[in-house]
């Protein structure tokens, strides 16, 4: 019988126990060997309260019970993202996990709503023929339907305390077989040969051997940067902002079934409605503003009483230039860095954890390294990290906010050769690109493309198939169908209470 | 509301690559305004000529409104459900290619990595006998899809389509749609004096024909882009050597196969693609190894038929480095001559239509969308040369030098990692703009002897009786599937009019 390969896990955030979490349920007990090592002592970053739709398809991996995982982490749903002053101060869009109209014909909405536009009917605002939009303008929300599409497809992720999401997980994974080591690692032994990691030691003296290393260390990152020297590509002249201040405030009246990311002079504030309370934070850029006027900023904008301190937060975008050397795999913050702007945290640890799931070395090759395992996990990683970056950056670059330093400043700046070509490409013809691995969908790329106000000359003549007077009686059946349907929803505040309520008080943390 | 961008498209070419262009065109763009004139140059098909197509001809056939059934009865077509790969040069094992997946997920998982696991514990049932498409293709059956076999996995069909009714058809479609036709013997393009673009073009009979935007469907010769904008070949012998194409007929085979058969030879490879009337053969080879008489006694001893109306075309595999120049778009084999091996040529066609319709000039600037589809489209060709390449490359077709030779070629950064991945994982990597899906590479992979020396380890915590319960559920399904299926020849009889009108 082949030994059992043993995986160590440095560090248990959210990156740590997602991955334990994962693996636990994925391999088999006989031939992977599961061992977290986390310290008390080091506090966790808990980024990455709003997530992806993807993160349900995490969750269901592990089989989890919806109801009972957002109860335990104080879940909400999320619909998407509001944009506010983002083009220009007043301004406001929402990027939605759902689509804008129907494909007719083959042929995306969006042109059939520029033609109608320009034939003069008149068609209303693109954002009211999607339902998810409308129905976080009416702080509703319900599931998707199942079976039949009543008016556009939607889809749905989560906001939740990513430090109680790590709590379930980390329990979770306990249960089912991962051995926890509390302890700081500070020594790593490498092979002298092969340069492979072999083993760490701990603040107690302890030693851990491995045959397979995950660095889940956060900003540090212990076993990728620090020991196997894997250079940080530093991403910060497009996405210049490196700090963060974060604080918790009460629950606000307004029960939003949505994150808001608000610009501001020197960066923007992201707004995260949890069940007990809202998640708060000012992302900004050093060079632009302080650290203590970004504090006052963010206390000021706040829109219930704040429950703490606020804490700061430093960062850099960017990445380390191999996600996987040797026997080691970097994931989460030890991997890279985004800001969260499109809540691509956790998304970006869940696609890690599962490529690598895929990829692993097989129990019987030991702690010997296939590389052609490695680059295949570097290659979908950087797609990833690369198509992220440039849909961050379009945020910033299509802004009409003159005269604020930062916002020129990103303004001006040469894009990289594939968002320039995007960018061109929609205001030629509202052509949206398309692309198979990574993030984001052709409808995200639609939503802040026509949120930040970049207008197409032109629309495509394929949509000219559809008879006039037919064009516009689908836009106002569509129209009127999308209203309906978003009528009928429950208010998010009322589902959330009766689907997933953590009160009158935490359930105790059973195991799931 | 403004008026098109383009307002008269010229499609100057020939053949049925002319006539698919133009209906496709004239389909999606007439409503816009868009007047869609062909310039048919003479044919260049003989009797022999066939199109084997990939499946994603069908779809289109049925966007355009084409009755498969009077299509097929009309031209004395025939279906195919894949490729069978047989190897006469060195005895070696052979494959089918066939145009469905294979085996079904067990546990919620792949099934690939199920069958790698239990290979390893002495399984001796071959990859493709788990494939529902292939069993059937051998047995002659034709497959039609029910809720059964989709919920089961995916098969798909293609046609062997003899090459001068098919063009006859799409021509009567074209022009009874509304597309209009000059015939020509001679073409001379005319460019605008100061910005290069083409403005007209000039026919034999002092005749002329002014357009805003042109398709270069002249084949090889690419006399548009090529010859008229100057736009440079890349050739691509290099890799692929073959550069002869012998095509000629023999009888039909009864019954008739519902699948096409690739015969790799010492020096070469034969192609015998059934139609309803006659056998297609194509006997594909090198000539700097063989001289086209012997190229002919080849293909007779390989085809092991007589062999009439025997011509020989040359090919010169490459393809133009940009598509898109200016104001004129090179479709088909004037953008790009691929290696005949598995048949891509209206695939090709049709990749080049397809990125085509969402990126049609809507203004009179268009660099960016050209910019577009320039890249779009080679990345969609080299994925398809890929596919190609890894044939030639991984084959063990003896020692001769048109075989030994092609494994010599080095492989592409991207082909060399799918094949080092699939050989450590099965992982099948899947590029941007892929033509063969991920059943096709595994196919193809296997085939080969591409072994995987690992699997995903998701799939261990299944346990091994769960594993061999669903391979004979699998195999008992295919079974039954195919005994439920007519044979190729009664489908053809029963369902295609055996002389159809057009429509």
């Amino acid at each position: 019988v082949t030994a059992a390969l043993r995986i160590v896990i440095v560090g248990g955030g959210s990156a740590g126990w997602m991955c334990a979490a994962a693996c636990a349920q994925v391999l088999h007990a006989e031939r992977y060997a599961i061992t977290l090592i986390e310290s008390d002592e080091i506090g966790t970053v808990g980024v990455g309260e709003a997530t992806l739709p993807a993160l349900k398809d995490f969750n269901d991996l592990l089989k989890l019970d919806e109801s009972d995982f957002m109860r335990q982490t104080q879940g909400t749903f999320k619909l998407g993202i509001e944009f506010r002053n983002w083009d220009k101060p007043g301004d406001r869009y929402i990027h939605p996990f759902g689509s804008f109209g129907q494909l007719w014909g083959g042929v995306e909405f969006q042109h059939h709503w520029m033609r109608a536009r320009a034939l003069g009917l008149d068609p209303a605002p693109l954002e009211e023929y999607c339902c998810a939009i409308r129905a976080c303008r009416r702080n509703a929300f319900d599931f998707p339907d199942t079976k039949s599409i009543r008016s556009t497809f939607y889809g749905y992720a989560y906001h939740f305390d990513a430090g109680l999401y790590a709590d379930f997980l980390r329990r979770w994974a306990i249960a089912r077989g991962v051995r926890r080591i509390e302890g700081q690692v500070m020594g790593v032994g490498l092979n002298a040969e092969s340069g492979n990691i072999e083993k760490l030691t701990l603040k107690s003296g302890e030693q851990i051997a491995g045959d397979f290393f995950v660095d889940c260390s956060g900003f540090r990152s212990l076993l990728l940067g620090e020991t196997l020297k894997v250079e940080w590509e530093d991403w910060s002249q497009w996405l210049p902002c490196d700090r963060a201040w974060a604080v918790p405030s009460e629950r606000a009246v307004d029960f939003t079934p949505f994150t808001r990311s608000t610009a501001m002079p020197g960066g923007w504030i992201w707004r995260i409605p949890l069940q007990h309370r809202t998640g708060n934070g000012h992302v900004f850029s050093s060079r632009f503003i302080g650290e203590e006027q970004a504090r006052e900023t963010l206390l000021g904008a706040l829109d219930s009483a704040a429950l703490a301190e606020p804490r700061l937060l430093r960062f850099r975008a960017g990445r380390r230039a191999q996600a996987w050397k040797r026997n080691c795999v970097g994931i989460g913050l030890a991997a890279g860095f985004l800001e969260p702007l499109e809540s691509t945290s956790l998304f970006l640890i869940q696609k890690a954890v599962q490529d690598m799931l895929r990829l692993l070395p097989a129990p019987e090759t030991g702690n010997h390294v296939d590389a052609r395992l490695a680059d295949e996990f570097n290659r979908l990683s950087d797609a990833l990290y690369e198509r992220i970056r440039d849909f961050l950056i379009l945020h910033y670059v299509a802004n009409r906010r003159q005269g604020e330093p930062l916002w020129d400043h990103v303004r001006s700046y040469p894009l990289p050769e594939s968002l320039r070509h995007k960018l061109n490409l929609f205001e030629s013809r509202g052509h949206v690109p398309y692309y198979k691995d990574g993030f984001f969908s052709r409808d995200s790329w639609l939503a802040v493309l026509f949120g930040q106000g970049v207008s197409p000359k032109a629309y495509d003549r394929l949509a000219d198939f559809v008879p006039r007077e037919q064009l516009s009686e689908k836009m106002s059946d569509l129209h009127e169908r999308v209203a309906t349907h978003v009528a009928d929803m429950p208010l998010h505040s009322e589902l959330v209470a009766r689907y997933c309520s953590s009160s009158p008080q935490l359930q105790a943390a059973a195991v799931p | 509301m403004s008026a098109a961008a383009v307002k008269d498209l010229i499609i100057v070419g020939r053949d049925a690559p002319v006539w698919l262009a133009a209906s496709v065109m004239q389909f999606a763009l007439a409503p816009a305004g868009v007047k869609v004139v062909v310039i048919e140059l003479p044919s260049e098909v003989a009797p022999p000529d066939v199109y084997a197509t990939l499946p994603a001809l069908e779809p289109l056939h049925s966007r355009l409104g084409i009755d498969e059934g009077r299509l097929v009865g009309a031209t004395q077509a025939t279906f195919s459900l894949g490729k069978n790969f047989i190897d006469i040069a060195a005895g070696g094992p052979s494959f089918f290619h066939p145009y469905g997946s294979t085996g079904a997920r067990i546990d919620n998982k792949e099934f690939l990595p199920n069958w790698v696991k239990a290979c390893r514990f002495g399984l001796p049932v071959a990859f493709e006998d788990f494939c529902l498409t292939a069993v059937a293709a051998k047995q002659g059956r034709m497959l039609v899809p029910d809720p059964d076999i989709e919920s089961y996995g995916f098969t798909d069909y293609a046609y062997h389509l003899p090459a001068i009714p098919y063009a006859a058809w799409l021509k009567v479609l074209a022009l009874r749609r509304g597309v209009a036709v000059h015939e020509a013997r001679v073409i001379n393009p005319v460019l605008h004096a100061e910005e290069g673009a083409i403005a007209a073009i000039e026919l034999d009979g002092g005749r002329r024909v002014a357009g805003d935007f042109f398709l270069d469907v002249t084949g090889a010769q690419s006399q548009l882009l090529g010859s008229a904008l100057g736009v440079s070949r890349e050739s691509s012998h290099e890799e692929f050597v073959a550069d002869r194409m012998l095509v000629a007929f023999g009888a039909p085979i009864d019954p008739v196969p519902i699948y096409s058969e690739i015969r790799a030879c010492a020096d070469g490879w034969v192609g015998l693609y059934p139609s309803q009337a006659c056998t297609h053969v194509v006997y594909t080879y090198s000539s700097e190894l063989t001289s086209d008489d012997a190229a002919l006694r080849a293909a007779t001893s390989a085809a092991r038929i007589p062999l009439n109306g025997a011509v020989v075309r040359k090919r010169q595999p490459g393809r133009c480095t940009f598509a898109w120049e200016r104001n004129c778009v090179a479709i088909g084999e004037a953008a790009a001559t691929f290696d005949p091996i598995h048949a891509v040529e209206l695939q090709a066609l049709q990749i080049g239509l397809v990125h085509l319709l969402p990126l049609f000039p809507v203004r009179s600037e268009y660099a960016v969308e050209r910019a577009e589809y320039n890249q779009n489209v080679r990345s969609a060709f080299e994925r398809i040369r890929d596919f190609q390449a890894a044939h030639y490359l991984l084959n063990r077709y003896g020692t001769g030098p048109f075989w030994a030779g092609a494994r010599q070629v080095p492989p592409g950064d991207k082909l060399r990692h799918k094949i080092d991945a699939f050989r450590a994982r099965g992982d099948v990597v899947f590029y941007e703009d892929e033509t063969f899906m991920i059943d096709d590479w595994q196919a193809l992979l296997i085939g080969h002897g591409v072994m995987p020396e690992s699997y995903d380890p998701a799939i261990d915590r299944t346990s091994p009786d769960l594993i061999k319960n669903e391979f004979r559920r699998i195999l008992g399904f295919i079974r039954d599937k195919v005994q439920e299926q007519c044979t190729h020849s009664f489908y053809l009889q029963s369902v295609c009019a055996p002389a159809g009108r057009n429509g």
